[in-house]
């Protein structure tokens, strides 16, 4: 589904393997997502990334996937402190790297939203309906409606 | 954030985003009507309704026997925010690994 993701990229001045030092090694990390220490990393497939969220706690990211110098992802538990993240209660976050005109183009999705914290017979539901609209589908479309579109008469049954 | 969970989740079950959006189509419904258009039960409508009703997105009046339900879209405009929020967190880490990227090299 392509309504439960958040998709960003951005053109970096710096060859790829440059890029990818400062997006997988503990010392860089700290400063672009933690709190400026660095920042202790498994960079392995299963391995933990532990992050710190000042009082909260920590966040105990799970790596799924590192292929130097292309792909980097890892589950994010972002509402929960101190849990290791696992596909129920947690969101994607996937780097990708490529060459560019300027040196690198990086593009990172969080996805996972639609079926965040959702119980598992429900999220069997989700798959196999998934030719209907994400939630931010909806949210779109009621918006509309909210914004004057006219609406059908129902007809009361009673 | 923990609201915002509240209809996320309610909102990840496609049956309900159905409920939600024939009910935001009719301006105001009772279960009975909505059940009429949806291939679920009265008492199913009403346990989505009774989901949704918690998470904030609907709001319901008792009409004779039946509540009469209509969309509040407040609480939908406030989780698309969230989103553009996450968004907007990520732009921030971008430009600054665009930063740490660009500026020391020498390492």
């Amino acid at each position: 589904m392509e309504t439960d993701r958040i998709e960003r990229e951005i053109e970096i001045d710096a060859p790829q393997e440059r890029v990818w030092e400062v997006i997988t090694e503990g010392e860089h990390i700290g400063v672009w997502f933690g709190n400026g220490e660095p920042v202790k990393v498994d960079l392995n497939p299963g391995g933990v990334m532990i992050i710190d969220h000042g009082h909260h706690g920590t966040y105990l990211m799970s790596i799924v996937d590192v292929d130097a110098p292309r792909r980097f992802s890892f589950r994010w538990a972002a509402a929960y402190h101190d849990v290791l993240a696992t596909p129920e209660n947690s969101t994607l976050v996937e780097f990708t790297l490529e060459p560019a005109a300027s040196g690198t183009r990086l593009r990172v999705t969080e996805s996972g939203f639609d079926a965040l914290n959702v119980p598992e017979e429900m999220r069997e539901r989700v798959s196999i309906e998934n030719h209907s609209a994400g939630w931010t589908e909806v949210i779109k479309r009621i918006d509309r409606h909210a914004h004057g579109e006219e609406l059908s008469p129902l007809v009361p049954c009673e | 954030m923990n609201d915002v969970e509240d209809v996320v989740v309610a909102l990840a079950d496609p049956t309900r985003r159905r409920v939600l959006e024939r009910l935001a189509g009719h301006g105001q419904a009772t279960a009975t009507m909505l059940a009429r258009e949806l291939p679920i039960s009265r008492q199913a409508v009403v346990q989505h309704l009774a989901v949704l009703d918690a998470a904030g997105l609907v709001r319901g009046q008792r009409h004779g026997r039946e509540r009469n339900f209509e969309v509040r879209a407040e609480r939908l405009r406030e989780t698309a925010a969230w989103m553009e929020r996450l968004a907007a967190q990520w732009d921030q880490r971008l430009a600054t690994i665009k930063r740490l990227s660009e500026g020391d090299r020498s390492r």
